[in-house]
């Protein structure tokens, strides 16, 4: 068996072999950063036969729970992983030739630990190592978010920062208040001992904590900072950030209500959050020129849609969530790599100086196309099987409040087709105005093309993603016991 | 005297009131430089809160020592070891959020927030 520890250990060693080796190796170092994501994607996919009959828990330096840290890995932990490690290596392959000039080490450096970062919080069965991987994950994107050296990068990673930081405090309070009260970090004595705590403190201990996580899943009315750094980062760092980052921070909250804190009757205000994001989300990527902010908003409204599916209260619903995080990371990390060379070709970022840009651009913007149609759920993409599993599992509570939910994520829909259409219509009608765009090199199509197969040719493994899906949504859906970890 | 106040209210109210302090510095004021001084004190008061859980009267620290060779003569060392991780995760934090803002100072030349305004704040 492999152990899956190595998933956070390899990227944490690479990142520091990289900054020690930097001197010697200059820009070579990228080789050691694409070697160590290999070895994740390809342990992430080894163990998932296994953990699909029973969870594995992997106890570090023989401290047996709840006194020690623990991994608890189970179908959800190891699918996130997969997402994590198959998209951190696609984009890096695309910062190879994207990310120019000296001083790339710290860049790969830093997309190592925020992949440290990420798999760490995915699979952490200990809640103040959970805080700890959630801070690693947070510095480098501020860093990372200002990687560019620009000023609209350092406000951005300012803002970023300041509200990242506010997050954290209030998830270390609701640590401190966790400790306070039940005695254990461990998760899943936690999960035993939560029940009997007051139901003032029990509240009070998962609203600081969904505010805390809330500020990195970019929940409305907290996401005020997602704009400007997915906006303002390098095109390699928003596909992350909008890939995988915000959907870490969701994962965890609804682990939490879910699995650990077991208070389902908050799910509720969860629903109406989700749909107010998205309708937030997408009515303001309406308005926007500039392409990256309309990306980083429609973030938004899809991070609100996967938190309306989560919050269901079925496995069906979060299992059509699950479905939805694989959709959108593989989309809009296309929208967000395509758009990146384009900026470069145009130099501008406004979307109406793109025209006819299909024409010197005909495999990016086809590629552009696909990830547009799959995001708004057009058949046969991915993106219409998730929403579609998203509105039956909605519809099939039967009540009210769910149907006019229903109605508000369709409308949610229409907007987001509009403007992207819009878009689309400049790419391909009338000539291009400046000269020298030319096509974007191998290394960055190919990964966008890799991306673009799996949203393409995912309704030919559509049983096996409902199967592994349905899996993860059954971890999630039930509590976590103290047997699992000894 | 001592019986009157015991330490745990304390340390309650001085954490409670160091993180309302930091947080009504962080939106309220203009300057970055003070944002960052709010994210200390809020800081600060979240690190009181942690050790103050695994408070318990009358007993000493939990390094080894005479007073403190049995576990029913010491504190609890778990909350300890949180808030000294949590100390240095909220200085790295704390440095490189002055890093970032001398850069922005270069570009930008002012520490006004209402000022900068190359994006929305």
């Amino acid at each position: 068996m492999v152990n899956p520890i190595l998933l956070i250990i390899i990227p944490l060693g690479a990142a520091f072999l990289i900054s020690t080796v930097a001197g010697t190796l200059k820009n070579s170092t990228k080789y050691i950063a694409f070697l160590a994501l290999l070895g994740n994607v390809w342990i992430s996919i080894s163990l998932l036969p296994q953990v699909m009959k029973h969870p594995i828990n992997v106890i570090i330096s023989g401290i047996k729970p709840p006194l020690g840290i623990n991994l608890l890995v189970g179908p959800m932990g190891t699918i996130f992983s997969i997402i994590i490690s198959v998209a951190g290596i696609l984009v890096l392959l695309y910062s190879f030739k994207y990310i120019e000039g000296e001083g790339q080490s710290k860049y790969y450096t830093l997309f190592l630990l925020l992949i440290t970062g990420s798999q760490g919080m995915i699979l952490t069965g200990d809640v103040f190592n959970l805080f700890v991987f959630f801070e690693i994950l947070a510095i480098s994107s501020y860093i990372l978010v200002g990687y560019a050296g620009d000023r609209n990068g350092f406000e951005a990673a300012i803002k970023y920062l300041i509200l990242g930081s506010v997050g954290s405090i209030f998830i270390l309070i609701s640590v401190a208040l966790i400790y306070q009260e039940t005695g254990t970090l461990n998760m899943a004595d936690l999960a035993g001992k939560f029940a009997s705590v007051a139901t003032g403190k029990k509240m009070m201990i998962m609203l600081f904590f969904i505010t805390g996580m809330g500020v990195e899943a970019a929940i409305f009315p907290l996401n005020s900072w997602l704009p400007d750094a997915h906006s303002s980062a390098p095109s390699s760092i928003s596909a992350v950030l909008s890939g995988f980052v915000i959907e870490v921070a969701l994962i965890v909250i609804i682990k939490f209500v879910y699995s650990i804190f077991v208070m389902t009757e908050i799910l509720h205000y969860l629903c109406l959050v989700g749909v107010i994001t998205l309708l937030v989300g997408e009515f303001a990527a309406f308005n926007q020129g500039n392409i990256k902010r309309v990306l980083a908003y429609s973030s938004i409204g899809q991070i609100g849609l996967i938190l309306f599916a989560m919050s269901l209260n079925s496995e069906a619903g979060l299992s059509a969530g699950i479905m939805q995080v694989v959709n959108h990371t593989a989309s809009k990390s296309i929208l967000f790599l395509v758009a990146g060379y384009m900026i470069k070709m145009t130099g501008s970022y406004q979307f109406k100086d793109y025209k006819g840009i299909a024409k010197k651009m005909p495999v990016s913007s086809f590629l552009f196309v696909l990830g547009v149609l799959s995001l708004i759920g057009v058949p046969p993409f991915l993106g219409f099987f998730s929403k579609l599993n998203i509105i039956i599992a909605a519809l099939a509570a039967g009540n009210v409040f769910n149907t006019v939910m229903v109605f508000l994520v369709l409308l949610g829909t229409v907007i987001e087709s509009v403007y992207f259409l819009k878009i689309l219509q400049i790419f391909y009608i009338g000539e291009p105005v400046r000269e020298g765009i030319k096509e974007a090199p191998f290394t960055a199509v190919f990964p966008i093309a890799l991306f673009a197969v799996v949203i393409l040719l995912g309704f030919l493994v559509l049983p096996e993603i409902n199967m592994y899906a349905g899996s993860a949504a059954a971890e999630l859906f039930t509590k976590i016991q103290m047997a699992q970890v000894f | 005297m001592i019986d009157v106040i015991s330490i745990s209210l304390v340390l309650n109210i001085a954490s409670s009131g160091l993180i309302l302090i930091g947080m009504y510095i962080i939106f309220t004021q203009k300057n970055l430089i003070k944002i960052v001084i709010g994210l200390g004190l809020a800081d600060t008061g979240v690190n009181v809160l942690l050790v103050s859980t695994g408070y318990i009267d009358g007993n000493t620290a939990p390094i080894f020592s005479n007073a403190a060779l049995t576990v029913s003569s010491m504190v609890d060392p778990v909350p300890q070891a949180l808030v000294l991780t949590s100390i240095v995760i909220g200085f790295g934090v704390s440095a490189l959020a002055l890093a970032l803002i001398i850069k922005l100072f270069e570009k930008a030349g002012t520490l006004d927030t209402s000022k900068i305004r190359g994006l929305k704040w």
